[in-house]
């Protein structure tokens, strides 16, 4: 993964970490594109693929970034009000 | 299909004068009403000079939280009678209580089953009040969202206060909504409805009020269908009741040439409409996002990361 991609890619997992109102950091590595996400109680490692371990446990794997940020709002703002994408009826 | 349209505002806005005012006007003689009052005994009715057939009131709650399923039945049966040849309408107006976020309404008619696919969400009118507004707009994150969700603001009681700082705050708010001005209710009536999803305007907004963010959301190189896709799913699932509405035009990669006009509130959209061709020289995707709290940068990003997924598996 590019730098360019890497530091994209950790804006995008910053902003989400903001609308859910969790205070952790976001660091990305310099090489391979894998993150690391310190929250208060629990440090999450993220390679590309994607994988998230905690405490060196394999937590999930995911093809996109959708499931991956599932996993991470589910991990770390469980509280939040999620939704759930509606299509109604033709315009 | 049947427009329908919602005329919010928060308590003495001006809402059922302006409908009763629109009601006289020829132009709107075949309209069917739909009137939520909060409280025991319903009054504002009264005030409506049409026809008693065509004015159907809801009581005993407010419309976004208490009578949703009463408006779906009495849209449902209002069309019903149409079909039987017991009422004529080929408008339907829907008045909220003072108090009604007027979200879940808009959600409830895009995605009855019974009654969406019948009806056409025409425009969002909401009246703001020029002696009140402000300190309503303070006070109350309904009247807030009530201006925020609009298509067409329509100042009223301009008689009584100045209206330019309240109207500089509203173009805050929601830049995208045309901003009317109502004396004693009177007002154009062809400047309130037939609101089209696709207004030029609507993609130069930006603004940030501190309660509103509205901003476009641009990108010139077409989107992967399965990228709109995926993005709108994140929206909804991610961004929870942050998100208020958001239009758009998409260059679509599979759909060269027709564009997809999208358009939600909140969690709940319609699916895209494929426009036969760009409805002007701008080829690019445009995608207005009227928000509590949600940052441009953030979504522009979101929106690559995931076309970059996409291509990569579509490569692969």
């Amino acid at each position: 993964m590019s730098s360019h991609k890497t530091a994209r890619l950790a804006r995008v997992l910053r902003g989400a970490l903001r609308v859910w109102g969790v205070a952790a950091s976001v660091e990305a590595e310099a090489q391979g594109g894998e993150f690391i996400l310190r929250a208060p109680s629990m440090t999450l490692r993220i390679v590309p693929g994607w994988l998230v371990f905690r405490d060196g446990q394999l937590l999930a794997s995911h093809a996109g970034l959708p499931g991956l940020l599932r996993t991470l709002r589910q991990e770390l703002a469980p509280g939040f009000a999620n939704g759930r994408l509606i299509i109604g009826s033709s315009l | 299909m049947t427009p329908i349209s919602v005329i919010t505002g928060f308590l003495g806005s001006g809402k059922t004068t302006l409908l009763s005012h629109l009601l006289r006007d020829p132009a709107l003689a075949r309209t069917a009403v739909i009137v939520n009052e909060f409280g025991e005994v319903g009054l504002d009715h009264l005030l409506l000079e049409a026809s008693d057939e065509e004015v159907v009131l809801l009581e005993g709650g407010c419309l976004c939280c208490k009578v949703r399923g009463d408006l779906v039945r009495t849209a449902g049966e209002l069309l019903a009678r149409r079909a039987r040849g017991d009422a004529a309408f080929d408008r339907i107006v829907i008045e909220t209580t003072g108090l009604a976020d007027p979200a879940p309404i808009l959600q409830a008619l895009m995605t009855d089953r019974e009654i969406a696919p019948a009806l056409r969400l025409d425009s969002v009118i909401a009246t703001v009040d020029c002696a009140a507004g402000g300190a309503t707009l303070d006070a109350h994150p309904e009247s807030v969202k009530q201006a925020a969700l609009a298509d067409r603001i329509v100042l009223t009681k301009t008689d009584l206060a100045d209206s330019s700082a309240l109207a500089q705050r509203l173009r805050r708010i929601n830049p995208a909504a045309h901003q009317l001005t109502a004396l004693h209710g009177a007002v154009d009536p062809s400047l309130l409805f037939n609101a089209s999803v696709y207004e030029p305007r609507l993609y130069e907004s930006h603004a940030h009020s501190g309660e509103v963010t509205t901003f476009c959301l641009r990108r010139s190189e077409p989107l992967h269908a399965v990228t709109l896709s995926l993005f709108l799913q994140v929206l909804a699932e991610h961004c929870g009741a942050k998100l208020l509405r958001l239009k758009g035009l998409v260059d679509v990669v599979e759909s060269p040439g027709r564009p997809a006009l999208i358009h939600g509130v909140q969690h709940v959209f319609h699916p895209p409409a494929w426009l036969e061709a760009w409805p002007d020289d701008d080829r690019s995707t445009r995608i207005v996002v009227i928000s509590q709290g949600l940052d441009a940068a953030w979504l522009q990003d979101l929106i690559e990361v995931l076309d970059d997924e996409v291509t990569a598996c579509s490569i692969s």
